[in-house]
């Protein structure tokens, strides 16, 4: 439905005690009441079908500002759900019985500000861990003091994994934090009886490094620093998202060459993401070849990214209102020359991984993620789409310039580990095919627009690699940044991994892990 | 209870080394029952072996009961049990020096009485050791009675009640006959010895039964069943047809097998121990039908070779498990629980128990040089000596039940390896307050004598062999020590009758080392084949047990003097993936370790889902995983519950012409009169 | 199962000639500023531009504190004149003078690597390692899970607060003699975490460290040489602030 619809609806069903306002083809505001907040964010949810970005927290200085960001397609748009309250306030309603996504939304707030949220059955013990820290210790607020939080430190001694496997015998198998070869830090608690794995409870914020507290005060120069180098991975589309965000707040139109390379950027490094992501699949399957031919190519893409621009991971591109220094037509057609080039090879490895069959049967049918399960927790990415659950933002939400590009959106329909595989595949050719339209559409011209910075609040957001990332921004009268909040598509991906380990065996768990393609340190900033 | 029941061990012993070392066995007729027969006492050498074994088991038994009684002061249930035991004690040894069916059969019911007799006695607060209790009594008088039948049915063939004059008669009878007999004793018996499918009274009586009786329990009275079996197929009546061999060996496989499945996925310690009771009971009476088939088969000298093995067994078993529970009524008074996923990491505590029940788990999973690898290795040598009989099904049969025997053998492995380390390795899985100590001396000197005993009977089974073979040679037709202990070591080199080729390849096996030396018969068993192949295995596990000792004594030398005279020893923090702290609960549990076999036997197992349950909050949030399955013992599944309907069906029918009313019993009586009268006046009539 | 065997004996050679000979092809590294002479009235804009303090100014000279670079490019992009730029790849060197390891460390050696809170850059490049270009295992370089059978610990991160105990159980874990790679600006000096109230300032705070190899992150050719200095099969780079070249 489009904005006004929803407008109609709302003020209808919620007479008097919900108002929205929407500025048209863009954003539709919902202040509403407490009481009322669960149902409407489940009637946007479940019934019209809106996806859940996130939960944006503020302290302000006299009220709290909860902002739920839901958007559609381009006709719905974004809807933010307000409610306000005054800073004494602490406890507040959960939506959680409504829209399960928001389950992590709720569990770092209660941990970093010190709100609970009424009706979550699990809160704790999330960011700040237990046996770590004790209660109450609240980083987010403007107040903290991090020399008395360090000096006052009383971790629970008697902290015990929480045991959902009730069944005589069951043990809990700790993995990590430091497990396997090179693999990043992260805990997992496996519950068994001895061969499969009944639960499993990944125990996540061991790199969290408080990259939202950080930026708090500092100039958005020097916060896009950090929105690069959080995640660096996916290094460019977060400090893109952020340059959005930051250049919608000062009215910046950003050139349309900057514009077009940024897309050429983006997507070369979606391509190299995917070919990386390949290449963790065919090594935890120990597929040694592929494994080679797959890390051969990610190399081949690192090196055209550094001899384009000069960074293999492309840090320091990217500048507030367009790019900090222009890319030559024939540095850039060059690059794509051999992206092409790249992308044929990868195209045969697909071919012949199709025929080995010992390489499928450990993926086909292996880690299922079912389309109900994958809405409700509100998986994003190339995994989402492998369970059938199609949410693209170039597409529903476009932005820098892609509704004038043509382009698939692949899916899958069976959302196992083969299904994954095959759209990693096939989003890398259209990766290519952006990268193609791209160059032919570009003109010269300037790439970078000054910004003047003013105070305001904005939401950029962009299709990584991994899935959706939300960056909202939000600066101060100073010309400051006083918040700012990531949301990355691995945090909605760890929530669901669970749903596609149960019940596999020991042996079938790192598979499963690589075809996920989670980053840790984008979860935990 | 602890020095008499010792004295009482030592006269046991003494009147078996008597029989069995000096030849002074006797048979002693005592008192004559008219109509019936004399009651007999006869010790021959083959009850001396089951009379000494009987008393190396029952002399640390009595230790180990004193201190258990000690420990609970109820005397007046003290008191009670310590008659109840002597009086097993004597009835116990009356079966084995019964010479004669009736005396034979009195002994057994006081025994079968007094085992139930003590395990309801116990009055602690189990559930359902009334029950077990119960099902013992009632089970051990069915076996009583089956038996009964097949002695009663051999003594009216051969026309006497005592062995001698049965053993006499019994050349004469017939096949079917013969095959009556041996189902009906072989089933009978096999109930206290515990073979399937009669056997599923015996880990709940063991469960139920209290600490001091249990290792007299497994010790003892189960080698009296197999006493029963032996005596009447084997001594009183030799097999002349395979038939009856065969069927022993079957039986004795599937109850090895079935034995350890359960033992292997079983977390609870005492009932463990009584599945792998059933499993060795299954292993020596797969020998002693290995030993049958040969006999009718006509080869004697492979028939004591079966013979010696399964007695071998016989004995380690017994030893063996009489120290593991011990170690298992240790375990459950020190640290207050049997549950293995409860335990763990006891060896800090108990360090001199988790030696002694290290000694018994290394020998029942028979690894060298302890007692169980010497008759497990024997056994399989026997099943695969089967090469030389003639018949190809027969011989099929004993590679089907070889390869199970090997199967066992290795899951016994798992099993106690699980055992031990559950237990006593990792860590400490117990509450906090739980204390835990090392028990007093008591509870250790019968430990660490039967330890000492496991590993006597393994190094030195050139002493133990020919002793038992002295009791079997009648059996069997043919002495076994020819061919597994070769005189060749006799200190007198005349009584030399071996071939020279034979003699070569000993030489070059070196078997000669240190003849000089060591004092008595060499140090050496070996398999002896045809003229083809002398020699056709040698193995000796008192040089294992020396050259041990040398290589454990040289690696330390080796390591402390050498290795580490420049670098450093050090000890690092345990290595746990970098968790703040590793919890017990993160530890491996027996149920985890045992679960692939769990999952590989399933369909042994069968288990049916009684709950599988999950539960939600707010629809994703799982609150708990409930799962449990429940698994019900195929001999249960197949004989029990089926006998118990049967049982039932029955008494519910006959229970139909129960009223209660005077007038009607009054009727029943008058009509029994009639009947009887009637039938008389037709008999007189005709 | 034949077509892999095939596929990857016509994918020929791929791996770089380093350590023997140079590697020149493109995109292998980013480098790393290069100190000397600047222009002295716009000395100043220049230490201000960085936004982690690498240039600081003595007579007149720039020197370079590459530990602390972050890769921003803010001191060649947009401003005049750009500062001077290097290429090279050899950057490791000791942390603080040591040059002999001992005999234990000249051969092969295994590699324990622990994430202690990094963005994925410098372990992703630490991962490119084992990819056919580079194919440490032709060095001698193997990476083992356990620690005990580790003889280098190459920490990539800045060792955040609850990854302090895993990281130093780690360290404790590893049988003696060890030695310690810290990878990457995070690693040496916090990098742009190093304000945050749960980072500490790089792995030197933690654990005691032997070579560092310095770059946001260092390319996987700067890491080789790094493991190679380890093993005293390459000479450091000079430990003093970089001069004019």
């Amino acid at each position: 439905m489009n904005q006004a619809e929803l407008k109609r609806e709302i003020e209808h069903r919620w007479h008097g005690r919900a108002q929205c306002e929407y500025y048209p083809g863009y954003l539709s505001e919902v202040q509403c009441e407490r009481a009322v907040l669960p149902e409407l964010c489940g009637k946007l949810f479940l019934e019209w079908g809106l996806s859940f970005a996130g939960l944006v927290v503020e302290e302000g200085q006299t009220d709290w500002q909860l902002r739920y960001i839901f958007y559609g397609d381009r006709e719905a748009g974004w809807v933010h759900v307000l409610i306000q309250a005054p800073l004494s306030e602490k406890k507040f309603p959960s939506i959680v019985k409504f829209v399960h996504a928001v389950d992590w939304h709720e569990r770092e707030v209660e941990d970093l500000f010190g709100l609970h949220f009424e009706g979550h059955p699990r809160l704790g013990d999330f960011v700040l861990h237990d046996d770590a820290w004790q209660e109450n210790v609240e980083p987010m607020r403007k107040g903290f003091d991090a020399k008395i939080a360090m000096q006052q430190r009383k971790p629970d001694e008697d902290w015990r994994p929480r045991r959902i496997v009730q069944e005589p015998g069951a043990f809990v198998m700790p993995i990590g934090p430091k497990f396997s070869g090179v693999t990043e830090c992260v805990h997992f608690l496996l519950e068994s009886v001895g061969e499969d794995v009944i639960r499993s409870t990944p125990r996540l914020f061991y790199k969290w490094r408080a990259v939202e507290k950080s930026a708090e005060g500092k100039s958005p120069d020097e916060v896009l620093l950090l929105a690069e180098r959080f995640a660096a991975t996916t290094a460019f589309a977060h400090g893109l998202a952020y340059c959005q965000a930051v250049e919608k707040i000062c009215g910046t139109s950003v050139p349309s060459r900057a514009k077009v390379l940024r897309v050429f950027l983006a997507e070369l490094e979606r391509l190299r993401q995917h070919a990386g992501a390949i290449q963790e699949i065919c090594e935890s399957t120990a597929l040694v070849v592929a494994n080679s031919q797959a890390g051969i190519f990610e190399e081949d893409l690192l090196r055209i990214s550094g001899e384009l621009t000069g960074h293999r991971y492309l840090f320091g591109l990217l500048a507030l209102g367009g790019l900090q220094c222009d890319l030559p037509d024939a540095a850039c057609h060059k690059a794509l020359k051999q992206s092409e080039q790249t992308l044929a090879q990868l195209n045969q490895l697909e071919e012949r991984l199709r025929v080995s069959s010992s390489f499928l049967d450990r993926l086909e049918e292996v880690g299922s993620v079912a389309w109900r399960n994958a809405m409700v927790y509100g998986l994003l990415g190339p995994i989402a789409r492998a369970s059938d659950l199609v949410r693209d933002l170039r597409r529903a939400q476009a932005y820098s310039g892609y509704e004038t590009f043509q382009f698939d959106v692949p899916s899958e329909k069976e959302g196992d580990g083969y299904a994954r595989l095959r759209i990693l595949f096939a989003e890398a050719r259209q990766s290519v095919r952006i990268m193609q339209q791209a160059l032919a559409a570009l003109q010269s011209g300037s790439v970078r627009e000054a910004v003047k910075v003013q105070a305001g609040a904005a939401l950029g957001w962009v299709e990584a690699p991994r899935g959706g990332a939300f960056h909202w921004v939000r600066i101060n009268e100073g010309g400051k940044i006083s918040r700012y909040r990531i949301v990355a598509p691995s945090f909605a991906n760890w929530h669901g991994f669970h749903l596609a380990v149960e019940k596999f065996a020991f042996q079938d768990f790192p598979i499963m892990l690589s075809t996920f393609d989670l980053s840790v340190s984008e979860n935990d900033r | 209870m602890g020095w008499l029941g010792c004295l009482a061990a030592i006269f046991l012993l003494l009147a078996a080394v008597n029989a069995l070392y000096f030849g002074n066995t006797f048979v002693q007729p005592l008192w004559a029952l008219r109509g019936l027969t004399t009651l007999t006492l006869s010790l021959d050498r083959l009850s001396a072996v089951f009379l000494m074994v009987t008393g190396l088991v029952l002399f640390p038994a009595s230790i180990y009961a004193g201190s258990e009684l000690n420990r609970q002061p109820h005397l007046q249930h003290g008191r009670v049990f310590t008659v109840l035991m002597f009086g097993l004690y004597a009835s116990i040894g009356l079966i084995f020096i019964a010479g004669d069916v009736v005396s034979f059969l009195l002994a057994w019911e006081v025994m079968s009485i007094l085992c139930y007799l003590l395990i309801v006695s116990a009055r602690e607060k189990q559930n359902g050791h009334a029950d077990s209790g119960y099902l013992l009594l009632a089970m051990g008088e069915a076996g009583t009675l089956v038996a009964a039948f097949g002695f009663l049915l051999l003594a009216v063939q051969t026309n006497a009640f005592d062995f001698t004059g049965i053993k006499a008669g019994a050349l004469i009878l017939d096949k079917p006959t013969r095959m009556t007999i041996f189902l009906l004793s072989f089933f009978g018996f096999g109930v206290k010895a515990g073979l399937v499918p009669v056997n599923f009274w015996l880990p709940r009586a063991y469960a139920a039964a209290p600490r001091a009786f249990v290792p007299v329990l497994a010790g003892a009275t189960l080698n009296l069943g197999l006493y029963g079996i032996l005596r009447v197929n084997a001594d009183l009546m030799p097999a002349i047809h395979a038939g009856p061999g065969l069927i022993a060996l079957v039986i004795g496989t599937l109850s090895a097998l079935l034995g350890i499945l359960y033992a292997t996925t079983d977390n609870d310690l005492k009932v463990m121990l009584a599945h792998s009771s059933i499993e060795n009971v299954g292993i020596i009476t797969a020998g002693f039908g290995a030993g049958m088939v040969f006999v009718a088969g006509n080869h004697p000298a492979l028939a004591s070779i079966a013979f010696v093995t399964a007695l071998y067994h016989l004995a380690n078993h017994s030893l063996y498990k009489t120290l593991l529970f011990f170690g298992a009524g240790v375990v459950e008074t020190q640290a207050g629980t049997r549950d293995m996923d409860r335990l763990g990491g006891l060896i800090k505590w108990m360090p001199l128990t988790a030696l002694g029940f290290l000694a018994g788990t290394l020998s029942i999973a028979g690894l060298p040089p302890f007692n169980g690898f010497v008759s497990e290795w024997l056994t399989l040598q026997t099943m695969l000596r089967s090469a030389e009989l003639s018949e190809t099904s027969i011989k099929l049969i004993f590679a089907l039940c070889g390869a199970g025997l090997a199967l066992t053998a290795a899951l016994a492995v798992t099993c106690f390896v699980k055992v031990f380390a559950m237990s006593f390795l990792g860590m400490r899985r117990l509450e906090e307050n739980q204390k835990v100590v090392e028990p007093k001396s008591g509870a250790l000197v019968p430990i660490f004598i039967l330890a000492v005993l496991c590993l006597v009977f393994g190094i030195l089974p050139t002493y133990i062999i020919p002793s038992l073979d002295s009791a079997l040679t009648p059996l069997a037709g043919a002495s076994a020590a020819e061919n597994l202990v070769p005189p060749f070591f006799a200190s007198n080199p005349d009584h030399n009758t071996l071939p020279p080729a034979f003699l070569q390849d000993f030489h070059n096996l070196g078997a000669q080392v240190g003849q000089s030396i060591l004092p008595g018969r060499g140090l050496v068993v070996l398999h002896r084949g045809g003229e083809q192949n002398p020699v056709v295995f040698a193995m000796s596990t008192s040089y294992m047990f020396v050259t041990l000792i040398v290589l454990l004594l040289l690696t330390y030398v080796i390591v402390r003097l050498w290795l580490t005279r420049r670098r450093m020893l050090e000890r690092r923090v345990r290595w746990d993936g970098g968790v703040r702290k590793l919890l017990p609960e993160m530890t491996y549990t027996a149920t985890g370790f045992s679960n692939p076999v769990r999952v590989i036997f399933d369909a042994v197992f069968r288990p049916t889902t009684v709950e599988d349950t999950r539960e939600t909050v707010a629809e994703h949030f799982r609150t708990a995983i409930r799962r449990e399955k429940e698994r019900v013992h195929p001999v249960d599944k197949l004989v029990f519950r089926p006998v118990q309907v049967a049982a039932l069906w029955i008494a519910g029918r006959l229970a139909a012409i129960h009223h209660g009313r005077f007038n009607i019993y009054a009727t029943y009586a008058l009509l029994a009169l009639l009947t009887v009268l009637v039938v008389f006046l037709l008999f007189q009539a005709s | 199962m034949s077509q892999w065997v095939i596929n990857g004996i016509l994918t020929g050679i791929k791996t770089t000639g380093y350590p023997a000979k140079k590697e020149t092809a493109p995109g292998v590294t980013p480098g790393l500023p290069v100190g000397g002479n600047y222009p002295g009235d716009k000395i100043n804009a220049l230490i201000e531009r960085c936004p982690t303090r690498v240039f600081s100014d003595s007579d007149g000279q720039i020197i370079v504190e590459n530990r602390r670079c972050i890769h921003c490019f803010r001191c060649v992009r947009g401003i005049e004149p750009p500062i001077g730029w290097d290429s090279n790849y050899e950057t490791g060197r000791f942390h603080d003078g040591q040059h002999e390891f001992g005999q234990p460390f000249h051969r092969s050696i295994h590699i324990c690597v622990v994430d202690a809170g990094d963005c994925g850059a410098c372990l992703n490049e630490v991962k490119q390692l084992n990819n056919p270009y580079y194919n440490m295992h032709r060095l001698g370089f193997f990476v083992t899970p356990t620690p005990r059978h580790a003889d280098v610990l190459l920490v990539v991160g800045t060792v955040t607060d609850h990854m302090r105990v895993a990281l130093q159980k780690v360290f404790d874990a590893m049988p003696t003699p060890k030695r310690v790679v810290a990878v990457g600006a995070c690693a040496l000096s916090g990098g742009i975490f190093a304000e945050s109230f749960v980072c500490s300032k790089g792995v030197t705070t933690v654990l005691p460290v032997d070579v560092e190899v310095p770059g946001n992150p260092p390319p996987p050719l700067a890491i080789l040489h790094g493991l190679l200095v380890a093993v005293g099969r390459k000479a450091p780079a000079l430990s003093e602030p970089t001069k004019n070249r």
